[in-house]
């Protein structure tokens, strides 16, 4: 469903203090694939290149080199396309604060070519899972941030994608919400829906995914099922692992 | 298209979510004009009125008694004030006096000789009183000097019309409303300009360094529309907004424009010189529909601008900070374009927005002028284009998009 093949992406970046320009290599040849019913699990430090890889799979981004395909789809050339079977929700997404929930979910239904009573029915069923439905016709300047989340969980899933990326879903949020936003994660994966999570909340990858892979300096690291990562590293927790492959990347760029 | 349609939609409806920025952005105009010509007017006439109702206070050294006769025979115009002790300059500053007149002690023995009588007015110039004041003064010894002429001729036995070997007599082919309208002219293109920038600036910082410090630009940039669409939906946003501002600026100017014409048309009317006018009569359709057209290039120069300038900006307050430029080169345009005698420059009619400015001023000076027109026209739909083409490419841009 979701494919990387040897995908790079490098920036230029402006030193703050010499005002030079510096190629910094953001992603360097990672290979992944998702399948339908799957979550996984994409994990690493700040910087690591975790974002770059999740908007270069939304087709936000396009790859230097490599091949990134949604449901088949390549995401340099039909990046569109990808878009309207691909859920994207990232740390860096906000609502439309003046703006009903029912407003924004018939507006970014029409956007992503549900018409909008569909639309408006589709989110609605989702708020009311989220436990939102009493909300729907407030306007959101009052709302907390995790009733703003749950109303953009409710938008990327409006059109009802084949493939789903969270990029931090429970930053931020109660311990109940973060427990109905995995819980969702589950009835996806039941649905069959390909899913990628990136998280820094180690023990909740261990619960929820099916397979993790642990990014450092732009490389994909033991792209694995947690216990398999757990047992090929002699790790009691995938906290453990992350700590060896930082030591492990640490010696290596030393 | 569908996609810049819904984008267009969505930032219509947010905006319309905004009630402030929707009064002060398009209704304050409407009202602000108005009640500014409105008040102006009325101020400047009563202030007239009151002026002409009062007579000068007049101080007048005059030993023969020449000219006090004169003056005391007027009480409307001149009221004869003891001169000040002191500073004369000092009192007539200080309003004390509005005229000094000072009459030579041979005055009478003067005209008798049929010599040239002199008198020396001091006034204060930068008082409207003292102008009044030295303006009567002159009226009386005009029509003195014609009895004094004729007084004169008549001793030699010469016919009146000796004295007067020619005389020209004025038509006006401008009425009230064309002369009311070169001076709208001079003013609509600043006022579009500047309320075309002013109305779009703020709403070009929020939709693109604003969503993206808000964190709406992604969510709008995950969806399945192109971003070239996007980026055509936020310009036809801003490009309806830019047009409605500046036609809200217009019409408060217009109504303020048509308040003070009626108030000139009245007072020219009670002194019998010209007749009536209005706004209808200043700028008639055609010109009004020509101003319209020319402006779309200038509009879409201007939102292009702040699109692609807003957008490389981190925050909408970085947005406004760079955007501020734009603004005062606007201000210095338009100021520009007001200036006397510009419309004769060869270089004008190929200078973008100016020549823009400088064709409406010439169609509401009822003077339209194709070629201007048609190269305004023409020059900045290049501009346009060009910039707009610019705007979107920078929309596109991967470095400048996800710029932390």
């Amino acid at each position: 469903m979701i494919q990387l093949r040897d995908v790079h992406k490098s920036f230029d970046v402006r030193d703050r203090k010499t005002r030079k320009k510096k190629r910094v290599d953001a992603v360097q040849g990672i290979s992944l694939d998702v399948k339908p019913g799957e979550i996984y699990g994409l994990l690493g430090p700040n910087g690591a290149g975790k974002t770059t890889t999740l908007r270069m799979i939304a087709g936000l981004m396009k790859p230097d080199a490599g091949v990134i395909e949604v449901c088949g789809l390549d995401t340099r050339t039909k990046g569109e396309e990808v878009r309207g079977k691909l859920a994207y929700l990232a740390t860096d997404m906000q609502v439309y604060e003046r703006f009903t929930p029912r407003e924004q979910l018939r507006i970014f239904g029409e956007m992503q070519g549900v018409d909008p009573a569909t639309a408006e029915r589709r989110g609605l069923h989702l708020l009311d899972r989220l436990g939102l439905s009493d909300f729907v016709d407030v306007k959101m300047t009052s709302f907390s941030t995790g009733q703003k989340q749950k109303v953009n969980i409710a938008r990327a899933l409006l059109h009802d994608p084949k493939a789903v990326i969270f990029d931090e879903p429970t930053t931020g949020l109660d311990v109940l919400t973060a427990k109905t936003v995995l819980d969702l994660l589950q009835v996806m994966k039941q649905e069959g829906r390909a899913v990628i999570v990136c998280t820094h909340a180690m023990p909740m990858a261990e619960d929820v995914c099916d397979r993790v892979g642990i990014i450092f300096d732009g490389k994909l690291h033991g792209d694995a099922a947690p216990k398999e990562l757990l047992r090929s590293r002699n790790a009691r927790s995938l906290d453990e692992v992350f700590f060896q492959l930082a030591a492990e990347s640490e010696t290596a760029s030393a | 298209m569908r996609g810049a349609w819904l984008v267009l939609k969505k930032e219509l409806l947010e905006l319309s979510k905004d009630r402030k920025t929707v009064f002060f952005t398009f209704a304050l105009p409407l009202i602000l004009y108005p009640l500014i010509f409105g008040v102006m007017g009325k101020m400047a006439m009563r202030d007239n009125a009151q002026r002409k109702s009062k007579p000068s206070k007049v101080c007048i050294t005059d030993p023969g008694s020449a000219l006090t006769p004169f003056l005391q025979a007027d009480p409307k115009k001149f009221q004869i004030v003891p001169t000040p002790e002191g500073n004369l300059t000092k009192a007539l500053r200080d309003k004390v006096v509005d005229l000094a007149i000072d009459v030579p002690a041979t005055a009478n023995e003067d005209l008798k000789a049929q010599k040239t009588l002199t008198v020396t007015a001091t006034q204060n110039s930068a008082e409207d009183d003292s102008e009044l004041a030295l303006k009567r003064l002159k009226d009386l010894l005009k029509d003195k000097d014609k009895t004094w002429v004729d007084a004169r001729l008549k001793a030699l036995n010469a016919s009146p019309d000796l004295a007067t070997p020619s005389r020209v007599e004025v038509k006006n082919a401008a009425d009230l409303a064309l002369e009311l309208g070169k001076g709208l002219g001079i003013w609509i293109p600043y006022i579009l300009l500047i309320g075309m920038f002013t109305g779009v600036m703020n709403h070009g910082a929020s939709m693109t360094a604003g969503e993206r410090e808000r964190g709406t630009l992604m969510s709008l940039l995950s969806t399945r529309i192109p971003r070239p669409q996007i980026a055509a939906g936020k310009l036809l946003a801003l490009f309806v907004l830019g047009l409605v501002s500046a036609l809200a600026n217009v019409v408060g100017t217009a109504i303020g424009f048509n308040t003070l014409a009626g108030d000139i048309a009245k007072a020219s009317a009670a002194s019998g010189t010209q007749g009536s006018a209005s706004i209808l009569q200043m700028a008639s359709p055609a010109t009004l529909g020509l101003t319209l057209l020319l402006l779309i290039p200038v509009a879409m120069m201007m939102v292009a601008f702040i699109l692609a300038v807003g957008i490389r900006a981190r925050t909408q307050r970085e947005a406004g900070t760079a955007l501020m430029p734009g603004m005062f080169v606007i201000i210095l345009l338009g100021v520009f374009s007001m200036a006397p005698g510009i419309e004769k420059m060869a270089v004008v009619p190929y200078l973008p927005i100016i020549n823009a400015s400088v064709a409406i001023r010439e169609m509401f000076g009822q003077q339209f002028n194709a070629v201007h027109y048609a190269l305004a026209f023409g020059i900045n739909s290049l501009l346009a284009i060009g910039l707009t083409a610019m705007a979107a490419k920078t929309l596109n841009r991967e470095d400048v998009l996800f710029k932390s």
